[in-house]
């Protein structure tokens, strides 16, 4: 029992030094405060116009009629796509598209009016710009639907002029077809990719600070002989779970901050229940926070953790399934992802924030998300008793 | 001269090499990178999304349209589900991303002509498995409509080739101009690697540079270089834009001779953009130094930039749609240029004319540093470490 009163002083004493050390470093409050404060502002203002509206295009109208002018004008109504400029032939259209003046070309085929009078199918042929797959989206997206519009208007016309009663209306069609989408109904990019990289920047700006603080942790027992006089007398385990602890303590404002206040400021799709995703984001932030003490083993410098933790982030966002669905990647790399709590975090919490599920939905990513708290506890602590870190039996108790 | 720079680049090679931790950022990180994002998105575009159909009606018309569901290599109908509630609850718990409804009374109000209408649920919470489920499913919705009103034409007396024109009198066929396939591994592997280079290059210039300060050895340092400030950076430098370089361009080779990303141009437009990346990234880094030479401080810009550049650069969301003010500050990034080299040379084989400036961009960032060298010089004769 008396044990267990000293395993929980010490606990709380780490917890206290912990605290003391992380507002005594200017470089990991920028990382603790700093990054989870500006990034989600920064990211959400760069994509915060969510949709391309008026991508500029050509259009090389062989035709030269009414009807081809009233495509020209269809298209140009479009949210997504603006006629740019009316242009004579193909060399030119290159010209534009070369210096980026548009990023698409349409061209009207001469007979285009001659074969819609005949009562034939006209062809028209759209040359896409593929360096952004998004503008490519835009304009695919609006073609498609002048398609069917103008299909449906022309067809309208010819049924009317030959004076047929068709059932289900005069466009013939007796099956509409009705699309919701759900989520992020607005097909915006803000609201797609924002949900999840706030999950991402929680983890890894935690993961960052917790190692530039191991990192000074070395630099001083590397000055003192091997021993740190800031650190606290205690056991692995009390010094693993105190900082994390501590660490915790710190991330509670914050993770409200990013995953409650920030969709809100930004009206993002937000129709989770703050207390779910709340509950749901705690074991993200503990295994975070212990797999940040397996790294931190290895950290010899407050700065060289920065050279291997930053580019994992470009690399957790793709595991993360937000960009690449995990159910396309292969069966290693799905494995490898299942390590990363960023994962799991990513995976339940943009599905409660932008679909509404339950904590229960999120069962899986939750109880994976414990399982990685665990793991990483058993891995740090094993890894900090062969390092020889912590051991309070190698150094005399300064404090 | 010739001597000191010998022994400046000797120093400089010397000191790269005495850390594991050095070799495993310049080779392994964007190695290790270039067989994620290359393995990872190796089937281009994630096919057959997992999706489910909900039929209220069980006729043989909705029996049809199910299978037709099931023939799309877009979606894999892989649930059949009884309510709209069952297949919502799927959903959120993220088993599919998308369902397809098709209401009851559905044959008899579409062969009646009284009208009926499906819905398709898409979940845009992830874009592409979304995209592809929407366009999917779209493509099946606009299909069975046009079969039921063929049908009911071809029942008014009209012939089966006027019904088919006037269901489709206009097609506006696309052209995906050189990515036909619409792959993402050419359009993400083509931007996201370089930018993992650029942001390495950037982290190893900053470090390496601002460590001899930290530990007090610039002054050794610039003494190596004849205490000439250039020819200390260059010592510096140049060991490691020779083995970021190598890196780069066999990264280009396995992405353009291994992979067959489209490379419509001589490739060595690219692999003088590569170099010029590698010292271009340098040169904003040296920047970086210059403006706050202090370990921690240039390590963290040149990480937060770095990781920035994969949005400001426009990757994925154009700077033309960005609002001005953010826009401006893609045209600071040094792998912006590539990637507009990349889109101009690699994929579209525009001429060499159009990608002029970015060249010269490329070429300006090496040069930029060089006014702001006597303030570095000055840190470095007077070495002092502010944790």
């Amino acid at each position: 029992m008396n044990r267990l009163f000293s395993w929980f002083g010490s606990l709380f004493r780490v917890w206290r030094r912990e605290f003391r050390l992380v507002f005594s470093d200017a470089g990991v409050m920028i990382f603790f405060f700093g990054l989870p404060t500006l990034y989600p502002l920064v990211y959400t203002l760069i994509y915060n116009p969510e949709v391309i509206r008026n991508l500029p295009i050509a259009v090389i109208d062989h035709s030269r009629t009414a009807e081809s002018r009233r495509l020209a004008r269809m298209i140009d109504a479009t949210d997504g796509l603006e006629v740019w400029q009316y242009v004579p032939d193909k060399p030119a259209a290159k010209r534009l598209m070369d210096s980026k003046e548009v990023f698409g070309v349409l061209e009207i085929p001469a007979d285009y009016a001659k074969r819609l009078g005949r009562g034939e199918q006209a062809n028209v042929t759209y040359f896409a710009d593929m360096s952004l797959l998004l503008r490519y989206r835009t304009a695919a997206f609006a073609l498609t639907n002048v398609q069917l519009e103008l299909g449906s208007q022309l067809r309208a016309e010819a049924v009317d002029a030959a004076g047929l009663l068709v059932p289900g209306g005069l466009t013939g069609q007796s099956i509409q077809a009705d699309s919701i989408m759900l989520g992020d109904p607005t097909q915006g990019f803000a609201s797609f990719i924002m949900p999840g990289v706030l999950v991402l920047i929680l983890q890894q700006s935690l993961i960052l600070g917790a190692t530039m603080l191991a990192g000074g942790g070395y630099e001083r027992r590397r000055r003192n002989g091997g021993i740190d006089p800031l650190a606290v007398n205690a056991s692995t385990s009390a010094t693993l779970l105190g900082k994390t602890l501590c660490y915790l303590v710190l991330y509670v404002p914050l993770t409200l901050y990013a995953l409650h206040l920030v969709p809100l400021m930004f009206s993002l799709p937000h129709v989770g229940n703050v207390w779910h995703y709340l509950v749901f984001i705690l074991p993200m932030l503990l295994a975070s926070s212990m797999l940040a003490m397996c790294i931190a083993v290895f950290v010899r410098e407050r700065e060289s953790s920065m050279l291997v933790v930053v580019f994992t982030s470009v690399v957790f966002l793709f595991m993360s399934g937000l960009t690449w669905p995990r159910y396309a990647m292969s069966s290693f790399w799905q494995l490898m992802s299942d390590f990363v709590p960023a994962t799991w975090g990513v995976e339940g919490f943009i599905r409660m924030n932008s679909n509404g599920a339950s904590i229960a939905q999120e069962s899986h990513p939750y109880l994976m998300l414990w399982g990685l708290f665990l793991l990483y506890f058993v891995v740090a602590w094993i890894l900090c008793r062969v390092a020889g870190l912590y051991s309070s039996r190698r150094r005399p108790a300064l404090r | 001269m010739w001597k000191i720079f010998r022994q400046s680049v000797e120093y400089g090679w010397h000191r790269l090499t005495s850390r594991k931790v050095y070799l495993v950022c310049m080779t392994v990180v964007p190695l290790l990178c270039t067989l994620f994002f290359l393995d990872l998105m190796k089937a281009g575009l994630p096919l057959k999304v997992p999706a489910a159909v909900v039929d209220l009606d069980q006729s043989q018309l909705s029996r049809r349209v199910v299978r037709n569901l099931a023939s799309t290599e877009l979606v894999d109908v892989c649930y059949k589900e009884e309510s709209y509630h069952s297949a919502l609850s799927k959903v959120r718990s993220g088993e599919i991303f998308g369902f397809f409804l098709i209401p009851r009374d559905f044959q008899k109000d579409a062969l009646s002509g009284a009208g009926t209408t499906v819905s398709f649920y898409s979940n845009l919470t992830v874009y592409v498995p979304g995209s592809l489920v929407f366009k999917g499913f779209k493509t099946v919705a606009v299909t069975s409509a046009g079969g039921v009103a063929l049908t009911t034409l071809s029942s008014l007396g009209i012939n089966e080739t006027t019904a088919g024109t006037l269901l489709q009198p206009v097609v506006l066929n696309q052209n995906e101009l050189h990515n036909p396939w619409t792959n993402y591994s050419i359009y993400l592997s083509n931007s996201f690697i370089p930018g993992v280079i650029a942001l390495m290059v950037a982290l190893m210039a900053c470090y390496t540079i601002c460590e001899e300060i930290k530990n007090g050895t610039s002054i050794q340092w610039l003494s190596q270089s004849g205490g000439s400030m250039l020819m200390a950076v260059i010592g510096k430098l140049l060991p490691q834009a020779v083995v970021f370089g190598a890196v780069g361009v066999f990264i280009q080779m396995v992405m353009y001779r291994w992979c067959g990303f489209p490379l419509n141009c001589p490739p060595l437009h690219m692999i003088a953009a590569m170099l010029l990346l590698v010292l271009a990234s340098q040169g904003f880094a040296l920047i970086l130094c210059c403006a706050v030479p202090n370990l921690r401080l240039s390590v963290s810009l040149a990480s937060l930039t770095g990781i920035l550049a994969f949005s400001l650069a426009a990757y994925s969301f154009p700077v033309q749609s960005m609002y001005g003010a953010l826009g401006i500050f893609s045209y600071i990034l040094p792998v912006r240029y590539y990637f507009l080299i990349y889109t101009d040379q690699a994929l579209n084989g525009v001429a060499l004319y159009y990608s002029r400036w970015f060249y010269a961009a490329l070429l300006l960032f090496i040069i930029a540093p060089l006014p702001l060298l006597p303030r570095l010089k000055k840190h470095c004769l007077n070495p002092v470490y502010i944790p």
